[in-house]
Formats: structure tokens, sequence, C-alpha cells
């Protein structure tokens, strides 16, 4: 029987990025159980955003950690993850999002990050490809980008199995075997595991890994859909987003075009069926604001699904109920940006005690006991 | 040039090698020449030369054709020698010597006290089905197309014949841009030296022995030929017989001396094969059996440039010293020698034999017949001599800086080397005529071969290339570790590192080329070797690979890759297909434009 | 009805770069092929233009069998043409020239003469 230091359940974006930074920061003693195949979760049907515009202060930290990460990833990992950092354009339809567009550009200036107001008048001039009919305000922060999700996926599965982690694929955590409110070991479909401590990184199955330990995350799964458009000539470099106009769309390498939006009407669970409903709305809102769409042609269209917390914000941090057990989710599509950091971060935690670059103590479980926090109220 | 001077002492029909020199000669010493030529320019066949000629290093050995033609006529314009261009000497008349101005179209008489007739010789044609179709030439037509003109009439080519001209013009062909898909040669045995054999060899082109061409395939153009084996009796094997693509076949079956205007003098025409077919019969002065008729180059035997360039120089200070009663014997008697030596060896055989026949005796043998065993201490950056047969040439032994190659006495011997002197500066691999000599130095954990490489593009270091041995074959593949590049001689050297023992065995690499990618998913350009390297690298799900490689994520929805995918991975990991998942397949099932989508929601 | 070379398409054949000879770009003219406007080079041969155009027909024998260059020294009169009316010019000897009219020669030529004034 094998025994681990350390137990990562899912092989996503998180659960890869705790397993590198765990063994980068030496401990190798690791494994990670993915109960399907590497970027089969949200990680591989994400969009693909980095973004560090965020309303709540935690995102914006977390996140661009995260960018600095993101910078030196080929460098870390040796895997080029195609990243791109020609900014987000937020654009507002309303003159409410546009008050908080202008508070949120006040608390991330404080941040520190580099962000802009920009006029309607001053996106045409910029991208004259933009119908800018309706548009109140729009920021831009140019070290926002994207890349390549699965490429990211892999490139930290690759780094950490070097460095000696144990990556278990096609593998289903059974059962968490806790014993006086201590984590022992698991049960996998490839045997039982002893291990001291557990890490869910189980993304949209968050909830069902909690229950394994008695613990109830409040997260919601909900279907996500997205499609993508034949190459097109490299020309837009940014992600545009808009939260009130619901929608989100960025050129990818390749030349396609890859976009989605939220639909309010989605139920919960785990979904990944596709509705023709979907590009119908799609193809009305985004060819009116890109017109150079319409002779675009729709190659592939699926879906994944948002870990939904009820602030929108992830939940991180370590069970003080069951001594071992730690956890990275409730993401709410926002998980492969914020991976990076979040992987270090707790990393961190659980071999030092504490996160280093930034304090993620706020986003633990605790939160939710006061019923007063802060919702992200910049989520598509 | 100017124009006619109409009575010349000397004139020399044809500005050739032979006829160069034959003026040059004669000029030198006072005489009125006169050189009456058919081309665009003097030089005749030399000017289309773009390899480095063989013989003594002194006598133009190592020069590229073109050059030498260059040297030779700027001689001729600094002596005042008059020059008539894209004139035909086309009759000698009981009464004059008339030429045709082909230019002002005009004729012109000419009265002259010697002529040496330095016409050359023409392609012999060669009789198989549909052999007039356009795209069948001559392969010195090639030669001047390429290297004249530049112009590349053709991508892929059939050589007929494998002597020194079809190998030579293979050679060019490939540095020029095209691919020779194969020569074929009817005899048992190459005709070519075998330096000329083995650079076309290492490259990978197949050369065919006992093999002919049967047809010319193609209504207006050369699409394609069938070759076939021949038994010992040259008839055609029919059950070899297959077809090849090519769209361009050059005859190189041989050459016959251009004796029309040898016959109108009267001179005696004899039937020697060895020497080309019917020959002028002359002296060992090049003097025919016309006092005052001489011959020299192609014209006397189908031989090399440096034999024309010695018969002329020969030809031209004889009529001199008939003309200014000068002795310039010792001046004979240098290039007499020169000559001699020139036909000392092996391929001077069949030359030696014909020239028997009219009575004129050429001295064999005289130099070194063994091959060096030595391969040199292991570990030294040291050259490697591969010209194993007796031809006459020695600037390898002449540029060497150290001494340390020697040809034994004798410009057609074996050459050995030296390797306590041998510095390895690489020198003698840039200044071989037959790109016959090779760097070698093994390291530890690798070796590195210098490979004489006159192509383009030159790699880069760094580059991948792909090894290949002296049949060219490939054996692996390498990395160009270091390039010497030679602006003026134009041979460089590129420096291949390999696996250590290989450098026994590969003299020639060469770059990878986009068509022999195999692609497997068209729509993102991935290919096989994408494929299995990633799957190595340990992509071994289906989904993963996909994910990786961004097959099946362009427009064609996986339709052409998928199956193709899941097989190469099958393959390589040992499952049969039904044990890989077959990726989810999502709608829209063809693109679909947004337009379509608005109007069909138009109400 | 123009034929074009096999394929119908348009080739330039020119050498654009080579490991040993340096080829100019330099003075171009224009040549009148049946009547297309071709690329010649100045001091080049009629048939050398030809065949960088792209056209290795240069005419047609008594017996309608295509035929074309061979020998480049002018003396198997395969590449006969027809330059400006006049017929069985060798085009692997004969200059080109700006403006010349070069057309392919089917059978024998043709005579032509100057009516006289």
């Amino acid at each position: 029987m094998k025994t681990y230091k350390i137990c990562i359940i899912g092989g996503g974006i998180v659960g890869s990025s705790i397993a590198y930074h765990l063994a980068k920061f030496g401990e190798k003693n690791v494994a990670v159980f993915e109960k399907n195949y590497i970027s089969s979760g949200a990680t591989g049907r994400c969009g693909g955003g980095i973004r560090q515009q965020w309303s709540a202060r935690m995102n914006v930290r977390l996140a661009m950690r995260s960018v600095k990460l993101f910078e030196r990833f080929k460098e870390d990992t040796g895997f080029d993850i195609e990243y791109k950092q020609g900014g987000y354009l937020l654009m507002a339809y309303s003159d409410d999002e546009a008050a908080r567009f202008e508070k949120n550009v006040k608390m991330q200036k404080e941040e520190g990050l580099e962000v802009e107001i920009l006029s309607p008048k001053m996106v045409k001039e910029r991208y004259p490809y933009i119908n800018t009919e309706g548009i109140v305000l729009a920021t831009f922060g140019p070290t926002d980008g994207h890349a390549n999700p699965h490429l990211a996926n892999f490139g930290y599965i690759f780094a950490a199995k070097r460095m000696g982690v144990d990556v278990y694929t096609h593998t289903e955590v059974e059962d968490i075997d806790v014993v006086n409110k201590k984590v022992m070991g698991i049960k996998t479909t490839a045997g039982y595991f002893k291990c001291e401590t557990v890490v869910n990184a189980a993304g949209g199955w968050s909830r069902e890994v909690g229950k394994m330990v008695g613990i109830e995350f409040p997260t919601t799964s909900y279907r996500h859909q997205v499609f993508v458009t034949e190459p097109l000539e490299d020309f837009f470099p940014f992600m545009a987003i808009s939260f009130d106009g619901n929608f989100y769309m960025r050129q990818t390498k390749h030349g396609q075009f890859i976009m989605g939006m939220g639909d309010p009407n989605e139920k919960p669970g785990v979904n990944r069926d596709v509705s023709f409903h979907f590009e119908k709305e799609m193809a009305k809102k985004m060819v009116k604001i890109f017109p150079f769409l319409e002779n675009t042609r729709i190659i592939r269209h699926w879906a994944g699904c948002y870990n939904m917390s009820p602030d929108a914000q992830p939940i991180i941090g370590c069970s003080k109920d069951v001594d071992g057990f730690c956890y990275a989710i409730g993401f709410s599509g926002h998980g492969f940006m914020l991976a990076p950091a979040v992987g270090e971060a707790i990393a961190q935690k659980i071999l030092f005690g504490r996160s280093e670059e930034v304090e993620i103590d706020y986003l633990d479980m605790g939160r939710f006991k006061g019923k007063k926090f802060e919702v992200e109220g910049n989520v598509v | 040039m100017e124009r006619a001077a109409v009575k010349p002492q000397l004139l020399v029909v044809g500005g050739g090698p032979a006829g160069l020199t034959g003026a040059i000669a004669a000029a030198e010493n006072g005489v009125d020449v006169l050189i009456v030529d058919e081309g665009l320019t003097l030089g005749g066949q030399l000017v289309k030369q773009t390899h480095k000629f063989f013989g003594h290093q002194g006598f133009f050995a190592s020069k590229r054709g073109f050059e030498i033609a260059d040297i030779l006529k700027k001689k001729v314009k600094n002596l005042g020698v008059s020059v008539m261009l894209q004139t035909t000497l086309v009759g000698f008349y009981d009464d004059y010597a008339v030429a045709y101005d082909r230019e002002n179209n005009k004729t012109i008489e000419i009265d002259y006290d010697y002529v040496l007739l330095a016409t050359g010789a023409s392609e012999r044609f060669l009789v198989f089905k549909n052999n007039m179709l356009p795209g069948v030439y001559g392969a010195g037509a090639v030669q001047t197309l390429m290297n004249q003109y530049g112009v590349l009439p053709g991508e892929d080519f059939l050589i007929v014949g494998a002597g020194n001209i079809g190998l030579i013009v293979a050679y060019q062909i490939m540095q020029a841009g095209g691919n020779v898909r194969a020569i074929v040669e009817i005899s048992n045995k190459v005709g070519g030296y075998e330096v000329h054999v083995n650079k076309v060899k290492r490259m990978g082109v197949p050369i065919l022995l006992r093999h002919t061409i049967v047809e010319a395939i193609g209504k207006e153009r050369v699409k394609g030929a069938v070759i076939a084996q021949v038994d010992e009796n040259y008839r055609i094997i029919e059950e070899t017989k297959r077809e090849i693509v090519v769209d361009t076949i050059c005859l190189a079956v041989g050459l016959q001396p251009s004796v029309e205007l040898a016959n109108q003098l009267k001179t005696e025409l004899v039937y020697i094969p060895e020497l080309g077919g019917y020959v002028p019969k002359r002296d060992e002065n090049m003097r025919t059996t016309v006092e005052n008729v001489f011959v020299a180059g192609d014209l006397a035997a189908i031989e090399e440039a440096t034999s024309a360039m010695a018969e002329g120089y020969i030809a031209g200070y004889t009529i001199a010293q008939d003309i200014t009663k000068k002795d310039l014997s010792k001046e004979i008697e240098k290039y007499k020698e020169e000559l001699a030596d020139l036909r000392r060896g092996p391929f001077g055989e069949k030359i030696r034999k014909g020239l028997k026949k009219m009575g004129i005796i050429m001295p064999e043998g005289g130099y070194r017949r063994e091959r060096q065993e030595d391969f040199g201490p292991v570990g030294k950056l040291r050259a490697v001599m591969e010209c194993h047969q007796n031809i006459p040439c020695n600037p390898c032994e002449a540029v060497c800086p150290t001494d340390a190659i020697d040809m034994g006495g004798n410009i057609n011997g074996i050459p050995h080397i030296n390797y306590e002197k041998c510095v390895g500066c690489a020198m003698c691999v840039m200044k071989c005529p037959g790109l016959a000599i090779f760097m070698v130095q093994e390291f530890d954990e690798y070796s590195v071969v210098g490979i004489p490489y006159e192509f383009e593009p030159l790699p880069e270091k760094g580059q991948k290339v792909i090894l290949m041995d002296r049949d060219g074959k490939e054996v692996g593949e390498g990395v160009v570790h270091k390039i010497m590049k030679n602006k003026k001689e134009k041979t460089h050297v590129v420096f291949v590192a390999m696996e250590r023992g290989l450098e026994k065995t590969v003299r020639h690499f060469r770059l990878p080329t986009p068509e022999e990618e195999e692609i497997v998913c068209r729509c993102e350009e991935v290919t096989k070797k994408d494929v299995e390297r990633a799957i190595e690298m340990g992509f071994t799900d289906f989904e993963e690979l996909r994910r990786y490689l961004r097959i099946g994520m362009g427009p064609c929805g996986g339709r052409t890759c998928r199956l193709l995918a899941a097989g190469i991975m099958a393959r390589k990991l040992g499952k049969s297909i039904e044990e890989i998942s077959p990726m989810t397949l999502r709608p829209p099932s063809i693109p679909l434009p947004f337009s379509a989508i608005l109007r069909g929601d138009e109400k | 009805m123009i034929k074009f070379a096999a394929g119908g398409m348009r080739l330039d054949r020119r050498i654009k770069s080579h490991p040993i000879l340096e080829f100019e770009e330099k003075g171009y003219v224009t040549v009148y092929f049946e009547g297309i406007p071709i690329k010649a080079k100045e001091g080049e041969t009629i048939a050398s233009a030809l065949i960088a155009n792209g056209f290795d027909i240069f005419g047609f024998t008594e017996k309608g069998r295509p035929r074309g260059f061979f020998c480049a020294i002018g003396k198997c009169s395969s590449c006969l043409v027809v330059v400006d009316d006049v017929p069985n010019v060798r085009a692997c000897i004969t200059k080109v020239r700006d403006g010349m009219r070069v057309e392919r020669q089917v059978g024998r030529g043709k005579p032509t003469w100057k009516e006289p004034q």
C-alpha cells in the first residue's frame, strides 16, 4: 500500500497548480487523482481569459499574483501556453455599471493595477471594428490577457511529474478515510492510499467530495456555454467583456474567436449539452457589437460548468473540523486565471502554515458563517 | 569585338578552350589571329561549367569552368586577337573560306595562311519511343540553359547516360534546385569518374546500371518516362519496364566530333571509336594530313577541357613556329608532357588505345596506385580522403599549407595524407574538384564530420539535419555543429555532429523538407511525427492528445484526422482502436454563419 | 486558341538564387509569343525566354508532332520559330529584341515578302 504525504483530488488547473507548487517547495511525496483525463473538466472548457480587473479586492490580489506567475510559466515549466497580454476591455452598458466600474478602478489602482477609463469615443478610435452604440464607459487593463488552458494544465502536470509527483488519471476517488476527525487515507478505483493531507480541488464535484468528510460546501455547478469560430487573420488582441451586457469574446492565437455568455435561467447541476437558443442569443448580441462576425462561421459549440460560490469568490483554506483536509474550490468561472496564485498560496499554507505572497485567510469557508460577505460583481 | 581582318595569318574556327589557347599561343608570338565563333560569347563549353576542373594545380585545376573562360577571354583580348561572334564558318570552298555573320545577316570571305579547327563536338541523339517530345533535351543543352541563362527547364529529371557529362549535369541540376529522379546507364558500369558518381550517389540519386529509356510519356510535353532493364545484348527485358514521373529527360549518351569542316578541307578522316567516331588523322603536334590545317580539342578526340587546352597550346605554338621560324620547341614540349600526364591513368586508356591506332604512343603508368588504409588517429580533427581512382588531379596536394598530402610523385597518383602534419584546416576539402575529402573528429559522446557543401540554402548552426551514407541512404539525424563558409571557392564545409560511430559512414546530409511531412490534421497542419512525439511525451489519452495538438479543433471538426490520429495512437500504444475514446462530436456539424442564424430568427 | 504549358499555369522558371552562380536582375524586354507579352532578359536567346516563361512547345512538325528545344547550339533544327513573320529561325541561337514577335512554326515556314511600292 503506497503512502503519500498529500493527495490532491482533481487534476484540473487548480489541482495541478497545487501539485506543482508543492513539489517546487520541496514536497514531492504527492499524488494527484483525476477521475477522467487531464483537462476534461472546467479547465478544458473555459474561455482562457486572465483578468485582474475584479470588484473584490481578494480576487484582484490573487489575479495580480497569478499574472506574475503566468508571465514566468514557460520558464518555470518549459511549456509555452500561448500567453498573450493583449488586455481586457470591460464595457459598461448602463449608468449603474459605469458607476461600479469607476469604483472598481479606484480600488484596483490602490492595489497597484495598471488600468484606465475610456469614453465610448476613445473606444471607437482605438478599436474601429467595435460598434460602440450603447456603451456608457469602458475600462482597459493592458496587463490582462489570455492563454491556452489545456497547455497550462499539461504544463503543470508534466512539471509536477518531472519533480516526482505521481499523477493518476482515469482514477476516481470513492471515499476519504477519516478517523477521529483526522484524514488517514483515500479509497480510489486504483486502490487505497494512506496520506496525511487531502486537498479538494474537484471543481464541479467539490460538493460531493466535501460530503466524503462530512463538510457541506455551499458550491453549486451551473452550465455555461461557449463556442468558437473559424480562424481569421490576427487583429483582435484583447478580451472584450461586459457584465450587464453579458458576454465575453477573444481571438485565440490560432485566429479563432471564442465567446460565451451566462444564462440567468440555467438550472443548477453538471450539464454539458448545448442549446441552439444560446447560438441565437449570441448571434443577435455579438454581431451587433462586432459587425465583422456577420460573415464568420461558428464551427464548434460546447459547455462546461462554473462551480459557483455564494459570493462568486473562491473558497480556499484548510478545515478546522477535519484535520488534514484542505480545499480550493468554488472558483465561479475564474479558476483558470487564479490557479497559479491559488496553487502557490495553498501549497505554502499546507507546508509552512501560511501563504507568503497573497493573504488568503479571508477566502476560508468560515466567512459564510457570518452571512455578510462581499459579492464579486464582475462575473459573466 | 572588332570586325574582320579578313586576311589573318591564323584562322581559328571555334572559340572554346582549344581554340582560345591555340589563339593565345600564336598571338603571344606575334601571329595575326582571327577567331570565328558561333556563340554569343567566347568560351565554348567552359562558359556553362560550374564544377571545378581536375588536372595540374598550375594548369587551371580546381578552377570552375566559367572562371577559366574568363581568364582565357581576357588574355585573348589583351593580345589583340580579332574575334567574330555569332558567326559560323560555313565552308571551305575551293576559292575562299566563308563565314556567315548571323547577327548582321551577311557573308564574309576569309583568306588565311593556317587554320586551326577547334569545332568541338555535338551531342548524340538516341532512339526511343516519342523521343521528339518537348522536354527531351540534350544534357549539354540543359546545362546551357541553367548555367548560362539561369533557367531551370523542369523540376524532376531523368538523366540517360552515366558518363561524366550525365553525372555532372545531374549534380548541377540539383544545385539549381531541380530533382534528379534517376540516372540510367545501359552498360554495366558508370563511365564517369568515381568522385562524380559519389557526389550524386550520396545525395540519394539512384544510378540504374543496365537500364535504358524505352519511351517518353506525354502528348505535348514530357510527363514521365518508361525505363527498363536490358540484357547482355542490350535488349530490353519486357517484365522490367516501369514508369517514372519526370518532366524533363536529359540525354547524355555521348558526343561526336564535328568533322564537317575537316572533311571540306580534305583532311583524312579515320574511324576510331575510342576517340569518339570519325576524327581527323593528325600527328603529335596536332597537324592533320593537310600541312596548314591543325585540329585541337573534342574535334580531335572526345576528352576533357584540360586536354583540349593543352592540345590548343601545342597546335598554336607549332603554327607560330612554322610562321615565325622561332624555336618554340620548349613550350611545345611542356604542353606535351602536360598532356601525357593527363592521359597516364586508367581513364586515359581509351585515348591511348585510340591514338595508338594513329601511330601516336602515349605513356601509361608511373603513378601510385595504392590506397591509404589508415583512417587516422581517433580524436584528432583531420582530413579523410575518399579519392580512390587514378585521375590526373592534384589541387589538394598543392593547397595543403603543411604539405601533409602527397600524390606520390605524379598527379595521377592516389593521394595519401600524413596525419602527423595534418592540422585540420579543411583547405583541401574546399579545393577538391571531386568533393572527395571530408573532415572527421571523434569526441567522447559524439562525432563530427565536415562535409563539402555547394547547395542552397546553407543550414544554420544548431539546425537538425538528416544524415545520409555514401549510397544516399538515410541513417539518422544530426545537428549542424559549425559552418566554414568560403565565399571565394563557394565550396563550404558543414560540420555535422552525430552519434559516435556514424563518422565512418555519413558523407552527406539533407535538410528536412515540408513535402515529406505526413499530415494527419489538415486544418491545423499537424504531422504524423507531431502525433507520435506527443504520445512519446506522455499524451497517451486520446482526449489529452487532441487538446495538446489541436487535432479536430479546426473547421473540419475532426473528420479528416480523427480516425487517423486514433489509429496512430492505437499502433503506438499496442491497443485496439476500440479501447481509444472517440472524442465528443459537437454541433454545428458544418460551419454555421452568424448571418444565417440572424436571418433564421427574423420574424 | 492559345495553348499554355502543361497544367495551364504560367510558370516562372528563372533560377532565383544559386550556390555558385550569380544571375543579375537586370534589363528585361518584352517579347510577344503567340500574342502574349512575356518578360525576356536582354541578351538571352528566344529559346531561353520561352522556356523561362513556361512555354515548351515551339512549334509542330509537318506530321503534327509538338517540338521544342533540344541541343541549344543551333545544330538540330528542332527549335524553329517564326520571328516577325520570318520563318525557320533557330530560337536557341537568336537573341531577343524588345518588341519582337515570335510565333510557333507549324510545319514548313510560310513565305513572306514585302509588297513592291
